[in-house]
């Protein structure tokens, strides 16, 4: 059944990641400064940095806190999204404060919060938190305004309540665009992590980066730098098998990647 | 001798329906034979032996049209009859230049068809507005296309506005506007660049009966003026058998043709008197059953 | 209908002012001390001193100059690069492989990449913010691009229109509130990361500001930056809505 094409399309992303790699190494070899290793030499430094049981230890601290961060954050923005989504109230009482914070990079709140809550985990995850909880909330909030009105008064005319109606028709309406807003959230919660870390300095992923980057210790920080890309790729790509599982029955749609925080 | 009654001629087209040879039902109905009468209408557009295969998602392959012969003289108003999905759309895109026969070819004036252009001028079910433009802008896109001046393409494009009805909407876009109102932009964007063809797609499904039956009588009377060649695309009898000189009507999946018909009813047509026509009612009635034959044929298959 | 926009405005107030009132009480009821939470008066007071103060204003010109340079050449590219996507297959076979790995890729990380290359200055600023914001705008162009109907691009071909033409006269403006939509995401997005990057390492701008001032525990200069870029975000972002609102006046629900 799988045919030539088939395959091509889907060894193409480990294509182009060759490519770039490649891309990399002739600029290396090109620029030739001490500052900028090779593709080859940063690929060789990978099992050395996860090889160091401390560093190993930091990176997984990293995971450990962005999973906690990611999870606390969908699973409060998802009722809040789909309440706003159904609700003009909710929404009219909500979108300007969220208007506001959204701009505000959540990282940049490290310093601030590093104050009330130590530098441990507990600030790091409350960025997370953060930075995770806006891009659900919103696509939480569009995927249930989207929901047909005709299906809500079906519903309505089956004699479920309005709980019911969240969870039995607007949830599963919605989820499309919600799984939509986890992955962009997946990927904030990884650039969070890294960026709250980084400045931070403390311990995890970005601050190994960064003190590396300080100690002019260059394989190491591509070494991290292939790392961290290696996790958001990895991350996306799994996330996307279980929402494309999760929702085979919805039509493709259009899913706008964001990317920062 | 515009509105005189007009005989049409007994045309050649009649040829091929793929094998099922028609033996003509009614004296009124006289699909033809394939003889040629001593007319000089010109053949407008040629079909000749065309077939179109839509390659699917697996190694099936979907046989759209088989085996098309048609011919569309200068200056008739044709209508393509037939069920959802026999390919009618399809044959009006091969004219059109927008698909690409698998088979044989299309012609346009003795010319190969091999794209679009401004000879041939569609109009779709959808309207295909652009939004980003008003109605004047939408109707005076052709022309600006053409190289014409603005000011002269924005005179040729108000009074076209005003043909159509929608004078006072120039400055409109097209999402104010009600869908029978799009549709009558979407003419006027049409007959802006002065088509020698009019390629019409059920341009009047999506309208409720009023505005459809309207619109059909708009259309006649602007017909009327020029008597552009049209080829009209619909699946309802009634529409087909008022408007046409002669209704062609296909079979359901491989679209063929199945039957020529011609419509010897005078014009200008009324559509209050020809309601009570009996010629009008028998065309229907005929055509109707003609349709219904075709089905049974694919429920006994 | 006016007032029901004034209770919807009220209502949108309400948890802003709430949670300025909750910020007040903690510090007048003194659960924080000062140096942790600054009240909100004294925060404003100083937000209001800065504006009218050269160095400060410096810094936000800093920032801008970072963040529009950043998201217009994201603007140029992504535009650019969906567009020509969505038209040619040859161009689609290169840049989906590559988008697919590289959308998902935390671009921070990719910083201190960027400072060895281009140094400490402008340009590794620039080409970070430019890298985040690209992929929205290039995603949601070409998906706008490839989701043109069909029957726009016959009606204008039958028109007269040459086929190369068609991508400026159909195709863009076609796709242009899904373009908008990108460009909404690449903006809130280029704040966020001019901001970040300033405060991972720069001499000055807002969030250079704001790291200096943490390093100092001046706790009211932290949250002036903050703020600052907040407002600044938010104005932009109106800015770009009645761009839209103005550019897509045509189109059905804006
Ligand atoms: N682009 C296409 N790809 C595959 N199949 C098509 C395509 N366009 C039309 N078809 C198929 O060709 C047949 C005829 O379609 P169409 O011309 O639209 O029919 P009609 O206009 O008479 O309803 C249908 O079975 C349809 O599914
Ligand atoms: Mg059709």
């Amino acid at each position: 059944m799988t045919s030539a094409r088939n395959i091509v399309s889907k060894l193409s992303p480990l294509l182009a990641c060759l490519g770039l790699l490649a891309l990399w190494q002739v600029a290396a070899l090109w620029l030739d400064t001490e500052s900028f290793p090779t593709a080859w030499h940063a690929l060789q430094t990978v099992p050395q940095v996860l090889g160091d049981p401390e560093q190993l230890l930091n990176i997984l601290d990293s995971i450990r806190r962005m999973v906690i961060g990611f999870s606390l954050a969908v699973l409060i923005a998802i009722p809040l999204g789909l309440a706003m989504g159904r609700s003009a109230r909710v929404s009219a009482f909500f979108n300007p404060l969220l208007m506001m914070i959204y701009p505000v990079p959540k990282a940049a709140l490290m310093p601030v919060i590093m104050l009330w809550l130590g530098v441990g985990d507990a600030s790091k995850t409350l960025v997370i938190f953060l930075g995770v909880s806006l891009p659900v909330i919103y696509h939480s909030f569009q995927g249930a305004k989207a929901v047909e009105e005709k299906m809500l008064w079906s519903g309505a005319a089956m004699g479920l309540s309005g709980l019911q109606r969240m969870i039995r028709i607007v949830l599963p309406a919605a989820l499309p665009e919600i799984l939509t807003g986890c992955r962009t959230g997946l990927v904030l919660a990884l650039i969070t992590m890294v960026t709250s870390e980084m400045i931070a300095r403390q311990s995890g992923a970005g601050n190994i980066l960064f003190n590396a980057m300080d100690m002019a210790q260059y394989d190491t920080v591509f070494a991290m730098i292939i790392i961290i890309g290696a996790l958001g790729i990895v991350l996306d790509a799994a996330f996307d098998k279980l929402r494309w599982r999760l929702v085979k029955w919805a039509e493709p749609h259009q899913e706008i990647l964001l990317g920062a925080s | 001798m515009r509105g005189k009654v007009r005989k049409l001629s007994p045309p050649s087209e009649r040829q091929a329906t793929g094998g099922r040879m028609q033996v003509p039902l009614r004296p009124e109905i006289d699909t033809g034979t394939g003889a040629t009468s001593g007319e000089r209408a010109r053949a407008m557009i040629e079909i000749a032996s065309v077939s179109k295969r839509f390659e699917t998602s697996g190694r099936k392959s979907h046989l759209a049209l088989s085996d098309i012969n048609l011919t569309v003289n200068d200056g008739a108003f044709v209508s393509i009859l037939g069920p959802s999905g026999c390919g009618k759309s399809t044959l009006l895109y091969i004219v059109g230049g927008f698909v690409a026969p698998s088979e044989g070819v299309a012609r346009m004036k003795g010319a190969a068809i091999t794209g679009p252009g401004p000879d041939r001028g569609p109009v779709f079910q959808e309207f295909a507005l652009f939004p980003w433009k008003t109605v004047l802008g939408n109707v005076m896109y052709g022309l600006r296309q053409q190289g014409v001046k603005r000011t002269e393409a924005e005179a040729q494009s108000l009074r076209l506005i005003e043909m159509v009805g929608l004078k006072g909407f120039e400055h409109f876009y097209p999402k104010e506007l009600s869908g029978g109102m799009k549709q009558r932009v979407a003419i006027a964007r049409t007959l802006a660049y002065r088509p020698s063809v009019l390629l019409m797609d059920e341009p009047f499904g999506a309208l409720d009966a009023h505005t459809r039956t309207r619109l059909q009588n708009d259309l006649l009377n602007i017909w009327e003026r020029d008597r552009k060649t049209v080829l009209f695309v619909t699946h309802s009898v009634e529409e087909a058998v008022f408007l046409s000189d002669k209704v062609v009507v296909m079979t359901r999946a491989p679209g063929r043709i199945k039957q020529i018909v011609d419509i010897d009813l005078p014009r200008p047509r009324i559509r209050a008197e020809l309601l009570l026509d009996s010629h009008y009612q028998k065309y229907v009635v005929d055509i109707e059953r003609m349709i219904d034959d075709g089905r049974d044929d694919a429920e006994h298959s | 209908m006016s007032t029901r926009r004034l209770t919807t405005v009220l209502m949108g107030a309400l948890p802003i002012l709430f949670v300025l009132a909750i910020w007040q009480a903690l510090c007048s009821f003194g659960y924080a001390p000062p140096s942790l939470l600054p009240p909100p008066g004294k925060v404003f007071l100083r937000l209001a001193q800065q504006l009218g103060n050269v160095g400060f204003l410096d810094d936000i010109l800093a920032t801008l100059i970072r963040l529009f340079a950043g998201f217009l050449i994201a603007v140029v590219l992504g535009v650019g690069i969906g567009l020509a996507a969505a038209v040619v297959p040859a161009i689609n076979a290169v840049v989906r492989p590559l988008v697919q790995v590289l959308a998902p890729l935390p671009k921070v990380a990719l910083y201190p990449a960027l400072i060895i290359l281009f140094g400490f200055d402008h340009a590794s600023k620039i080409t970070l913010v430019t890298l985040d914001a690209l992929f929205p705008i290039l995603l949601s162009t070409y998906y706008g691009a490839s989701m043109v109907e069909q029957k726009l691009v016959w009606s204008a071909l039958a028109a007269g229109t040459p086929r190369w033409q068609i991508l400026f006269k159909v195709i863009a403006p076609a796709a242009l509130p899904s373009i908008l939509t990108g460009c909404r995401i690449g903006l809130v997005i280029s704040c966020i990361v001019v901001f970040l990057a300033e405060m991972i390492s720069s001499t000055d701008g807002l969030g250079h500001l704001l790291v200096g001032a943490a390093r100092t525990f001046q706790t009211v200069d932290m949250f002036v930056p903050l703020i600052t870029i907040s407002l600044l975000g938010l104005m932009l972002n109106g800015l770009l809505y009645g761009l839209r609102k103005y550019l897509l006046r045509g189109f059905p629900e804006v």
